[in-house]
């Protein structure tokens, strides 16, 4: 066999690229891509160990008991504590206060559900401010106050006004 | 003669050096070789932990109600604080609907309903008027996932359509490919963005945010293998619809009180 060495050489070759096909799929396709699907099965893991910053009123209710219970009774008892102010994470961690819960005691915080509009359901109580602050009818208030609402209402049970409780 | 102890060619001083080094070393990577994931790096070991929920046990759905929206925005923000979406970009939004005369339909969402709705300043009064709260629709044969041309997105088996960050090259064509807008080019890391129905959340049996913090429950969500789920039975017994139907891309989140002039 004179030409045994050209098969040799080309066989060599062909192992050489094989082997070194295989090394750099290994390295480059992560462990477990295609595990579930054309892609890479530990990403679901990695969204998993994100941290949820909202608690709702559950974890509000650890250290607020009193507020709960006002607000669960009152006409704002589906709306969740940190609609209106922040999420926990920024409060509170491991039951320990870390900073000051914002509050917003502005009318523009009210008006983002209670500004009367059109496209809202019907039922749903809306104000036109300037109206309902001249007593309705005709007459339109002049000037807004920043505190507005809270004047009259608790944000926490808005129903009964502040002097009929 | 000087060279007494020397043994196989290796004095006593070379033997007691090269041991040292070896120790050294081997104290090295058992100190700091969990860090440094040798092991991982050669043999693709993962370093992630793996918490004990079974994907393949559940397939969620969104529900929405149009007739209890009332554009408040509460979902908008509270998905930005619990995502931290950047600013002007949006996981999920509001659309206002005002449908004038015969057909004039006018759709607005100023800031996604991010910062709420403003009365329109011109008084005229729509026939009809409605919010349509829209998401990703964690299609079943999304458009998104089909032409990701590096697998970086996927739907999950539980039926959330998800983006690898990790692998993602930020080429923006599922961006381009959803039909309905529900992905961006997040601007921190230039890579795909979009609602993750709170992955983290709906895993450890919590609600995602939108649905959790919405005040008039105009935002439902449920799972479709659970028995009993208030959300499968509305799905099995009440008429519900998707958005752009005629696309077949199968949707998973569902409108109840749909309009014709929805798009």
């Amino acid at each position: 066999m004179e030409h045994s060495k050209h098969i040799w050489r080309a066989a060599l070759i062909l192992l050489f690229l094989g082997t070194g096909f295989v090394g750099v799929r290994h390295f480059l396709i992560p462990k477990s891509f295609g595990q579930a699907g054309h892609y890479r099965y530990d990403s679901i893991f990695e969204y998993m160990a994100q941290e949820p910053n909202h608690g709702s009123r559950e974890s509000c209710r650890k250290c607020h008991e009193e507020k709960f219970a006002e607000t669960v009774k009152g006409r704002h008892a589906p709306v969740q504590c940190e609609v209106c102010h922040a999420p926990v994470s920024a409060h509170a961690k491991d039951d320990k206060k870390i900073a000051d819960m914002p509050t917003n005691p502005n009318h523009k915080l009210c008006a983002l559900c209670h500004q009367k509009l059109d496209s809202r359901p019907k039922g749903f109580p809306q104000v036109d401010l300037r109206r309902h602050l001249a007593g309705g009818g005709r007459t339109v208030a002049a000037t807004i106050p920043d505190a507005a609402c809270f004047e009259c209402h608790s944000a926490h049970e808005p129903s009964p006004l502040r002097g009929e409780r | 003669m000087e060279e007494t102890k020397k043994t196989g060619g290796v004095t006593r001083r070379e033997a007691l050096g090269t041991s040292a080094k070896g120790l050294a070393g081997a104290m090295f990577v058992a100190g700091f070789g969990k860090e440094l994931d040798v092991a991982g790096w050669l043999f693709g070991k993962d370093a992630v932990s793996k918490p004990a929920y079974d994907p393949t046990k559940h397939m969620y759905t969104f529900l929405f109600d149009i007739s209890k929206c009332i554009g408040c925005g509460s979902c908008v923000r509270a998905c930005e604080r619990e995502n931290n979406v950047p600013p002007h970009h949006f996981r999920t939004w509001i659309e206002r609907y005002r449908v004038f005369g015969e057909d004039r339909v006018l759709v607005d969402s100023p800031n996604g309903g991010h910062d709420g709705f403003e009365p329109d300043p011109s008084g005229e009064v729509a026939r009809k008027a409605f919010f349509v709260p829209k998401i990703c629709n964690h299609c079943e044969f999304t458009p998104c996932v089909q032409l990701c041309p590096v697998g970086a997105s996927y739907r999950t088996p539980d039926g959330v359509v998800l983006v690898d960050v990790k692998r993602c090259i930020g080429c923006g064509y599922c961006v381009q490919a959803c039909p309905y807008g529900s992905r961006f080019l997040n601007p921190d890391g230039h890579v795909a963005s979009k609602c993750t129905m709170c992955y983290h959340r709906i895993t450890k049996g919590m609600r995602p945010t939108c649905v959790e913090m919405c005040p008039t429950g105009a935002r439902r969500w449920g799972d479709l293998k659970k028995p009993g789920d208030p959300v499968a039975e509305i799905l099995a017994t009440r008429e519900t619809h998707v958005l752009k139907p005629e696309l077949l891309t199968k949707p998973h989140c569902f409108y109840l009180g749909m309009y014709k002039e929805v798009r």
